[in-house]
């Protein structure tokens, strides 16, 4: 009797265990949880009823080593300028904690061109947004952090243009695999264990490797186009606009820059015509004057001609030069 | 309910004498039981499934429970009802075990097609494989020596 007494309170125990741990469900049972069942018979023996317990059994569920890798790039990723910055999602479809050592293979068959690998790095402060310096890298080669069963890691993969010559729409590819730390193989390959306390880990229906693509092209973009209008007014010292000698024509060079980007290093030059005197002190840009000497502000004028410096000109933005000469 | 019960026994038990203790209950009926995972094999190109002993489970393996009964006692016992309550990191794989199941921890037993379930916003399912929590095998009589094995099949959830 004192027998079947422990057997009973053991089986309580044994249910207890069980339903607290039952949160862990989500992604399959945890590694390392006891798999344990008791069955129990009444009956009429004819004196009454009569109820016995039968010996519990025990199976530990060991740890399953599966994940699954996803580009989180909706369509592909545009070298700006020259390097790209791809983005994954490791999941650890599991039942224990894993890592994953993380290989990027920018040569993939059919790419346009071929990338390099420039940085891997994981989300480590988990805003979904590569952060230099402030995300943590990983080798080549080298192993996430430790991702909870049913958990994602972000991945980065920073990939830079080759030399050369790209053509606008070339696309390229690049690979990353993500391979158990614990093993990998086809499922069933066990490692005897090395599974979550002390249990086997047991290959999954993933091979405990996972890998995909993402994508990269290359938009050419046109660089910016200077175009430069030049008109000239006469006014003659009758009040008029007859070119005659000692009439003062004004010079008008408006520069505009369009398309996509920016100019730098702009200059605009014009030399003096033959038979005019430049007029001292007539330059200016925007409607501002500018002295002649160079060194003190952006523009030049004298005998030789005039140069107006622009420097940094942005795409639909227009520059108004102007200057005068007297006709000889 | 286990531990309230248990008591009342423990004290009749503690108060008979050790002279009246030949008739109890493991020298009526024994139940002993088994586990074993299910593993296939490739033999000559075929698969083929067999039972296994329960090492290197992992979630979506299939476990077949087994509990052996043997009348040992010189007399017939009527009314024998097995009741398992089912691990709850197992779903049942089937219903094919000649039991009766439970979906409501134990208080009512029938075909699973039969049951239902309250669903999050309290109104009733169909009720599921993965639902059930307990099953109960009821045989009428077992003759002196009478032995058998009922099993039931689960995955590991």
């Amino acid at each position: 009797m004192k027998n079947a007494q422990a057997r009973i309170a053991a089986s309580a125990l044994a249910i207890a265990t069980i339903i607290a741990a039952t949160p862990a469900y989500a992604a399959g049972v945890a590694a390392g949880t006891l798999i344990e069942n008791t069955a129990q018979a009444t009956f009429d023996d004819g004196t009454g009823t009569t109820t016995v317990n039968s010996n519990t059994v025990s199976v530990q569920v060991d740890e399953l080593l599966d994940v699954t890798i996803a580009s989180q790039d909706a369509s592909a990723v545009p070298l700006n300028p020259d390097t790209a910055i791809l983005t994954f999602e490791i999941t650890n479809t599991g039942n224990g904690p894993e890592a994953y050592n993380l290989t990027a293979n920018p040569t993939v068959t059919g790419n346009d061109f071929d990338t390099t690998i420039d940085e891997i790095a994981y989300d480590s402060n988990g805003n979904g947004i590569y952060d230099p310096g402030v995300d943590t890298v990983i080798a080549q080669g080298g192993a996430t952090p430790s991702i909870d069963a049913d958990n994602t890691l972000t991945i980065f993969v920073i990939a830079s243009s080759p030399t050369g010559a790209l053509t606008d729409g070339d696309t390229s590819q690049v690979n990353l695999l993500a391979e158990a730390v614990t093993g990998t193989g086809p499922a069933g390959t066990t490692f005897a264990g090395q599974g979550v306390g002390g249990s086997d880990a047991v290959v999954g229906t993933t091979n405990a490797d996972a890998d995909t693509d993402g994508s990269i092209i290359f938009n050419f973009t046109p660089p910016p186009t200077v175009t430069l209008v030049k008109s000239a007014a006469v006014s003659d010292p009758f009040g008029g606009s007859e070119a005659v000698p000692g009439a003062t024509v004004t010079f008008t060079i408006v520069a505009t820059v369009n398309g996509t980007g920016s100019v730098t290093g702009l200059h605009v030059t014009d030399a003096i015509p033959a038979d005019t005197t430049y007029a001292a002190g007539s330059l200016t840009l925007d409607a501002g004057s500018l002295t002649d000497a160079s060194g003190d502000d952006s523009g030049i004028g004298g005998a030789s001609g005039i140069d107006v410096d622009l420097g940094t000109v942005a795409s639909g933005n227009s520059h108004t030069v102007t200057f005068d000469v007297t006709i000889n | 309910m286990k531990t309230s019960f248990l008591m009342p026994i423990l004290a009749i038990a503690s108060s008979l004498p050790l002279s009246a203790q030949p008739a109890f209950a493991e020298d009526l009926v024994m139940l002993k039981g088994d586990v074993k995972v299910v593993r296939t094999v490739v033999e000559e190109g075929k698969e083929r499934s067999m039972l296994a002993a329960p090492t290197d489970v992992v979630p979506g393996d299939k476990l077949v429970f087994a509990t052996e009964y043997h009348n040992t006692g010189a007399k017939a016992v009527e009314n024998f009802v097995v009741t398992n309550p089912l691990p709850a990191a197992v779903r049942l794989a089937d219903t094919s075990g000649g039991f009766d199941v439970s979906v409501d921890g134990g208080k009512i037993y029938g075909n699973l097609a039969s049951l239902t379930v309250s669903d999050d916003v309290g109104s009733a399912r169909p009720a599921q494989y993965s639902d059930v929590t307990h099953i109960r095998w009821t045989l009428a009589r077992l003759a002196p020596g009478e032995r058998g094995t009922l099993t039931y099949t689960a995955f590991v959830r």
